[in-house]
């Protein structure tokens, strides 16, 4: 395709995953064919990544206090009475609906613990232990928060915290055993596919090829490690995802691609989530980042045990995420460092609410997506 | 269905209160206008929640803006000497010239254009940064590209001005 010289707006657009489906082939494919602005377009990557350290220095001290603070003595009084009367009485409408949700769906953790919170003036959020191993990712906030004296005083704290708090104050025998048993039968199925996967070979072409456009356009978040991220609106085509990347998305291989998104992550100038069906209700996402500042990037895998959209990968995070941590840990343990000839750079991590040994065995299998 | 409060307020907040504190440059501030923001929202329940906050807190924060000018200006009247500073280690003091410098680069910016790059830092999509500020969508990868331009232009050459002054 021999159209003009892509502009500057449009390689910042293409390299922040936002051209539209219409006009990142053409622009892939002029790149492809022309040096000049193929050497341009690694300017503006730098460029973008530049600024973005520049913005991470500009980060606000890290604080590990979350909205509302007991016995706060500095002179909010005016702004405490504003703001406590909504939210006292949003608290209430929260706890009501919230032991009614609770039962039936672990989504409600988040909303009874913000309800928590307010209701308590504030949670003890410093008091929450840390994962047991930080990620490289979820380290990214605290980098940038330009030398912060205390790692678990990151404003990204007190949102992944309130779950924590939620289920100590209401534990149910039901969502446990449930819980349980959602793991269990994850792993189960994981396993299953992986041998199956195994068994099956070159025969048939590469399901990860076929990309599957999603029914709708989901939008929502989940815990990267701790550090909250964004999933961004609009579906990434594989084109798009290897631009904003600089390098092909990680999938494991021969799971369907369910679609491919873009999320944000402070400290990492691109992340792109792959979600792959592991079955028919069940679907991992893999996360493949590339460092803002350092030229680095890092796989995660994330395991959610039932996903309709990706809003419910946050769900995996709240349901076990003790267990899920130490699994974590584990499977980063328990993986050794695979050399990848074509990025040698890249990190990989697995997790997800899956047995260690599963984690591990996904984040062996995941491979670099071609076309 | 609006978005669920709670759930954007976990995903959301250190965003709103990062995307505050390159407004007023005071991290109380910016979480006092991030949880006013909130507290509002409870009382509006927007449709768009993510995107109403933006808007509220950028609102708030140029009120703020506005009032810390008349503030500083009683205060130059009422007491010529600044406020002593905490001592503080060496880190703290780099840590603190950085991110002062980032902040003079920033300032050098159009306000249209520190907008926009906060807005995309913030999380928001070149769909929601054209909502909020009413820039065509296809206009906002020009204005991020001039934004990170300047912006690092911009604090390049304040360094080498502080080292020409200093040497």
């Amino acid at each position: 395709m021999n159209m003009s010289h892509v502009d500057e707006g449009t390689l910042h657009a293409y390299l922040d995953g936002e051209l539209g489906a219409e006009e990142a082939p053409g622009v892939a494919a002029h790149l492809t064919q022309c040096p000049a602005c193929r050497a341009r377009l690694e300017e503006e990557r730098a460029l973008i990544a530049r600024a973005d350290e520049l913005l991470g220095l500009a980060a606000p001290p890290a604080r590990a206090v979350p909205a509302f603070r007991p016995g706060d003595l500095k002179p909010l009084a005016r702004l405490w009475w504003q703001v406590r009367w909504p939210l006292a009485w949003a608290a209430t409408v929260l706890v009501a609906l919230g032991v009614g949700m609770y039962v039936a769906t672990p989504r409600v953790a988040p909303v009874a613990s913000l309800a928590d919170r307010v209701e308590r003036g504030a949670a003890p959020v410093a008091a929450v232990p840390e994962p047991a191993a930080p990620a490289p990712l979820g380290r990214a906030p605290e980098r940038r928060a330009a030398r912060s004296e205390v790692p678990a005083a990151h404003p990204a704290l007190p949102p992944r915290a309130a779950p924590h708090a939620a289920r100590e104050d209401q534990p149910t025998a039901r969502a446990r055993a449930d819980l349980a048993v959602q793991a269990d039968s994850l792993a189960a199925v994981e396993n299953a596919s992986l041998e199956r996967q195994e068994t099956a070979s070159a025969a048939a072409p590469p399901r990860a090829a076929r990309l599957q456009a999603p029914p709708t356009a989901p939008v929502g978040y989940a815990l990267f490690e701790g550090a909250p991220y964004v999933i961004e609106r609009s579906p990434l085509d594989r084109d798009s995802a290897r631009a904003l990347l600089g390098a092909d998305p990680y999938v494991v291989p021969d799971l369907a691609v369910r679609g491919i998104y873009r999320a944000r992550v402070i400290g990492y100038s691109a992340v792109v989530v792959v979600e792959q069906a592991l079955d028919s209700s069940r679907v991992v996402a893999v996360m493949t980042g590339r460092p803002a500042s350092a030229q680095r990037s890092a796989v995660v895998v994330t395991g959610a045990e039932r996903v309709d959209s990706v809003a419910a990968m946050a769900t995996a995070g709240r349901l076990a995420p003790s267990a899920r941590q130490d699994s974590i840990a584990r499977a980063r343990q328990a993986a050794a460092p695979r050399p990848t000839p074509a990025a040698s750079h890249l990190q990989v991590e697995v997790r997800g609410p899956l047995s260690s040994d599963s984690l591990a065995a996904l984040r062996r299998l995941v491979q670099p997506l071609r076309p | 269905m609006p978005d669920d409060i709670a759930e954007v307020y976990r995903t959301t907040y250190a965003a709103l209160v990062r995307f505050l504190y390159r407004k007023v440059w005071d991290i109380e501030r910016a979480e006092d206008l991030a949880q006013e923001a909130f507290a509002r929202a409870l009382v509006h329940r927007p449709a768009s929640l993510r995107g109403w906050l933006f808007v509220v807190a950028a609102n708030m924060a140029r009120d703020e803006a506005r009032r810390a000018v008349r503030e500083r200006h009683h205060l130059t009247l009422l007491r010529s000497a600044p406020p002593e500073q905490a001592p503080s280690s060496d880190d703290v003091v780099e840590a603190e010239t950085e991110r002062a410098r980032v902040q003079a680069a920033l300032e050098q910016l159009t306000p249209r254009d520190r907008e926009v790059l906060l807005l995309w830092d913030a999380g928001l999509s070149y769909e929601a940064i054209a909502a909020h500020t009413g820039l065509a969508r296809g206009a906002i990868g020009t204005t991020l590209a001039r934004a990170r331009r300047r912006l690092v232009s911009a604090f390049e050459e304040g360094r080498q001005g502080e080292h020409v002054a200093r040497g």
